[in-house]
C-alpha cells in the first residue's frame, strides 16, 4: 500500500532533487539544452562571493530573532489568554487573523505603513512627538531588515499563538495551582510546571519557526526585493535574483541547494529531542 | 476498485518517461486549428488599455478571419518563465518583449524566436534604423521594434510660474529651481527608487546628457570605462541632489507610483522619467506639464531614448504565416496612429502625425521622438543595452550612492568589474 507514495516521493521530491544537484555541476543559463559541464566551480564561487556571505549573516539575524520573537509573544499571548472566559473566540481570531492572510498582502499592505512620508507610522511618531524617529524604514539599509522582520513575527505570532493555547488546555492545571500555594510566582510557574508540559509542542513550534528562518523568501521578496544595495538580501532571494534575474539558473540552484543542506541538521536534531522527550514522557 | 500497488507504480513510471522523453520542441499551437495564435505581452499598469488594445486586435481578427487569444503576464513573471514557455511548445505564438541583449537577443541565442528576415522584405515594414539595428543579430533581423520612448524631466509648470522660475537650460539652473522650490516646502523632484530599476533611468540620463550618445556608445563598447570621471561624477550627482534635499525623504523607500503620485498631486515639482507616463499625466495633471532633456553641465543636455517591448514570433509558432499577418497589423500605419491616439505609445518609425488627435505634451513628444528617430543626438537607457550583471550593478549601485552605502567611486569601480565579467 505504501506503493503510492513512493511513487509520489520519487515524483515530486526524489526526481526534482536530482534535477537539481545535476544542475549544480554544469553552467546553465535558462537557454542552452546542454550546459556545460564545471564540476564544483559554483561551489567554490559560492564559497568566495562577498554577497552570499552578507546574506548568510542576514539570514541569521533572521533566524535568531524570527524563531525567538514569535515564540516569546506566541507564548506570552497564549498564557494570557488561557484562562479568559469571556471573549476568548474573538481574540483568537484577532490573533489568528494576521497569519491567515496572504504573505503578499501582508507585505504591500505593511510596505504602505512604512511608507517614509505617508505611511502611519510616521504620522504617528509625528504625532505623539517622536518625528526625529521617523525614516525611511524600508529604503534605510540601518532599519529594513529590523522592518521586514517586525512585520514577518507579526504574521507569524498568531501561528505560534493557536498553537501554543491549544497546547495549554492539556496542561494539568492542579499542578500550576498546587505550585502558585507553593509560593511559585508567573515566571517560575511557566518555567517549570507549564513548559515541561507542553516541550513537545514548543519543539514542534521552534522547529517550524527555526527553518522559516533558512528558507524566508517571500516577505523580503515582496517588500524590499533584497534592498536598498542588498541590505536586506538573504540567501533565498539571492539564489531568486541569481537565477531568474540573472540567468544565473545553476548558481542560483547551488545556493538553494546549501540553503536545504544547512537546514537539515537542525530539523534532525530538533526531531530527536522532540522524540527523546517524548520517550521520557514529558508532554501535553 | 482494487489496484494493485505494483500496477500503480509502472503506470507512476511510465508517466515519468513519458514526460522524460519530451525533448523535442512541440508546436506551440494546436496544428488542428491553424486559424488561432496565442498573443502574449506584458500586463499593462491600465486595465483600460488592455481591454482598448483587444478591441483594436478584434477589429483585426475580423478582417483576418485569425482568431488571437491575448493573455497577460507581470513584467517579472515574463521574465522568468518566457523561455520556459517557449522551449516548452506550449507558449504563445506570438509575444512582446525586450529588444536589448538580455531580452529578445538572449532568445535569439537560444534559438526561441523566429527569423524575420523575409517577412520585413514580403510585407514592406519599416522603422527607424536604429531601432532595427536593436532587433538585428549576425545580420538576420528577429523582432519588431517595440514603442520608442524618452526619458527626460517632466516639470509642473504652475509651481514653476508660481515661484518664478523659468525651464532650466543647465544643471547649474536646475540646481537653482531645486533650491528655490525645497525653500517654499515642496520636493523638487519626486525620485522614487524602491523598486531599484528607477536608478538605472537617473544614472542613464545624467549620464547621457552629459556624454553624449556618442559617449553613451563608448561605454557599452567598452571604449570608455565605467569608472570614468563622468561615470562617478553622474553617480554623485544624485547622491548630492539626495544631501541637498532635492528628492523625496528617503528615495530608496520610495516605490514608482508613489513618485508619480507626488508629481500629480502637487507635492512635488519634477518628476524624472520617461514618455510613457504622458498618458497619465494627460489623465490625471490638473496643471500643465513642461517635459525637457535632464540638463547637462553646460547646456539642455539630451533625451535618453529607448525602445520598449516590442512583437516576436516564437520559433515555435505552428502557423507562422497568420503570425506574420497579425504582426503585419501591429506594424501597419492605421494601428501606429492608434496606439498613439489611445494608448499614447509611439511607433519607432516615420508617421504623419499632422491631424493625430492628442494633448499637447504628446505632441510635444511626438516631435522629441521623431528628432531621435532621424538620427538626431540622444542619450541611451542602460539597461536595456547592457548585461544583466551590469544592470543588477547598476540598480545596487544608485541605491548604495542614495543610502551611503557605498561612494560614487566604488559604485563606479563595480559597474566596471560588472561590465569586465
Amino acid at each position: 500500500m505504501v506503493a503510492p507514495l513512493v511513487a509520489m516521493v520519487a515524483v515530486f521530491l526524489l526526481l526534482p532533487m536530482a534535477s537539481a544537484v545535476y544542475y549544480v555541476f554544469v553552467d546553465f543559463n535558462g537557454f542552452d539544452p546542454t550546459p556545460p559541464w564545471i564540476g564544483l566551480s559554483n561551489f567554490t564561487e559560492l564559497a568566495q562571493d562577498p554577497d552570499v556571505w552578507a546574506a548568510f549573516k542576514n539570514n541569521v539575524i533572521w533566524i535568531v530573532i524570527g524563531t525567538s520573537s514569535p515564540i516569546v509573544f506566541g507564548l506570552g499571548l497564549a498564557v494570557l489568554v488561557w484562562n479568559v472566559r469571556r471573549a476568548s473566540v474573538l481574540y483568537r481570531i484577532a490573533f489568528f487573523l494576521p497569519f491567515v492572510l496572504p504573505q503578499v498582502a501582508v507585505g504591500v499592505v505593511w510596505g504602505w505603513i512604512y511608507e517614509p512620508s505617508r505611511g502611519w507610522l510616521n504620522r504617528v511618531l509625528e504625532t505623539v512627538g517622536l518625528g526625529s524617529l521617523a525614516k525611511g524604514w524600508l529604503g534605510d539599509p540601518d532599519t529594513a531588515l529590523y522592518a521586514v522582520l517586525g512585520t514577518a513575527i507579526w504574521a507569524t505570532v498568531g501561528f505560534v499563538f493557536i498553537i501554543f493555547l491549544s497546547a495549554l488546555r492539556n496542561v494539568d492545571i492542579d499542578l500550576v495551582d498546587a505550585a502558585r500555594l507553593d509560593g511559585a510566582n508567573g515566571f517560575q510557574r511557566l518555567r517549570h510546571i507549564i513548559l515541561p508540559q507542553i516541550m513537545p509542542v514548543f519543539l514542534m513550534v521552534t522547529t517550524i519557526t527555526l527553518l522559516g528562518g533558512f528558507s524566508v523568501f517571500d516577505i523580503i521578496f515582496v517588500m524590499t526585493g533584497g534592498g536598498p544595495a542588498g541590505a536586506t538580501e538573504v540567501l533565498g532571494t539571492y539564489a531568486y535574483s541569481s537565477a531568474f534575474q540573472l540567468n544565473r539558473i545553476s548558481y542560483g540552484t547551488t545556493l538553494a541547494l546549501v540553503i536545504t543542506v544547512i537546514s537539515i541538521p537542525f530539523a534532525v536534531w530538533m526531531n530527536r529531542l522532540q522524540r527523546k522527550l517524548s520517550l521520557q514522557g514529558m508532554g501535553a | 476498485m482494487h489496484i494493485p500497488p505494483l500496477k500503480i507504480l509502472a503506470a507512476a513510471a511510465a508517466c515519468l518517461l513519458a514526460a522524460a522523453c519530451t525533448g523535442g520542441v512541440p508546436p506551440s499551437s494546436d496544428d488542428n486549428d491553424s486559424r488561432s495564435l496565442k498573443y502574449l505581452i506584458e500586463e499593462p499598469e491600465d486595465a483600460e488599455a488592455l481591454k482598448a488594445l483587444k478591441e483594436d486586435i478584434a477589429g483585426f481578427e475580423k478582417k483576418s478571419g485569425i482568431d488571437v487569444k491575448v493573455t497577460t503576464l507581470p513584467f517579472d513573471n515574463m521574465r522568468t518563465v518566457l523561455q520556459t514557455q517557449l522551449r516548452s511548445g506550449e507558449g504563445p505564438d506570438v509575444f512582446s518583449w525586450g529588444s536589448g541583449p538580455s531580452f529578445g537577443g538572449a532568445l535569439v541565442k537560444a534559438g526561441l524566436v523566429q527569423d524575420l528576415t523575409a517577412a520585413y522584405d514580403k510585407y514592406g515594414w519599416k522603422t527607424f534604423d536604429f531601432a532595427k539595428e536593436r532587433v538585428t543579430y549576425d545580420g538576420k533581423v528577429y523582432g519588431i521594434p517595440g514603442e520608442l520612448e524618452t526619458i527626460g524631466l517632466f516639470y509642473n509648470k504652475k509651481i514653476f510660474a508660481d515661484l518664478g522660475l523659468a525651464q532650466p537650460r543647465n544643471l547649474a539652473d536646475l540646481k537653482k529651481a531645486a533650491e528655490k522650490i525645497r525653500a517654499a516646502g515642496k520636493v523638487p523632484m519626486a525620485v522614487g527608487d524602491k523598486e531599484a530599476w528607477e536608478g538605472g533611468h537617473l544614472l542613464s540620463m545624467a549620464l547621457s546628457s552629459t556624454i553624449g550618445g556618442d559617449g553613451m556608445e563608448a561605454l557599452f563598447s567598452g571604449e570608455k570605462s565605467w569608472d570614468s570621471p563622468e561615470v562617478t561624477a553622474a553617480l554623485q550627482l544624485w547622491a548630492d541632489f539626495n544631501k541637498a534635499g532635492y528628492l523625496p525623504k528617503s528615495p530608496t523607500s520610495v516605490d514608482y507610483d508613489t513618485s508619480t503620485a507626488m508629481f500629480f498631486s502637487g507635492e512635488a515639482a519634477m518628476i524624472p522619467t520617461g514618455s510613457w507616463l504622458v498618458g497619465e499625466i494627460d489623465d490625471q495633471a490638473k496643471f500643465e506639464v513642461g517635459y525637457i532633456p535632464f540638463p547637462a553641465p553646460d547646456g539642455p543636455g539630451i533625451f535618453t531614448g529607448g525602445l520598449g517591448s516590442g512583437p516576436w514570433i516564437s520559433a515555435t509558432a505552428s502557423n507562422k504565416e497568420a503570425a506574420e499577418k497579425l504582426l503585419d497589423f501591429l506594424q501597419s500605419e492605421e494601428h501606429g496612429r492608434w496606439t498613439v491616439e489611445n494608448l499614447h505609445t509611439i511607433p519607432p518609425r516615420p508617421m504623419d502625425t499632422a491631424d493625430l488627435d492628442v494633448s499637447p505634451l504628446l505632441t510635444q513628444v511626438l516631435k522629441d521622438t521623431a528628432k531621435v528617430g532621424a538620427g538626431g543626438d540622444f542619450g541611451h537607457n542602460i539597461d536595456v543595452m547592457v548585461s544583466d550583471t551590469l544592470s543588477e550593478a547598476m540598480y545596487d549601485g544608485v541605491q548604495a550612492v542614495l543610502t551611503g552605502q557605498q561612494s560614487a567611486e566604488e559604485v563606479a569601480a563595480s559597474l566596471k568589474a560588472a561590465a569586465e565579467q
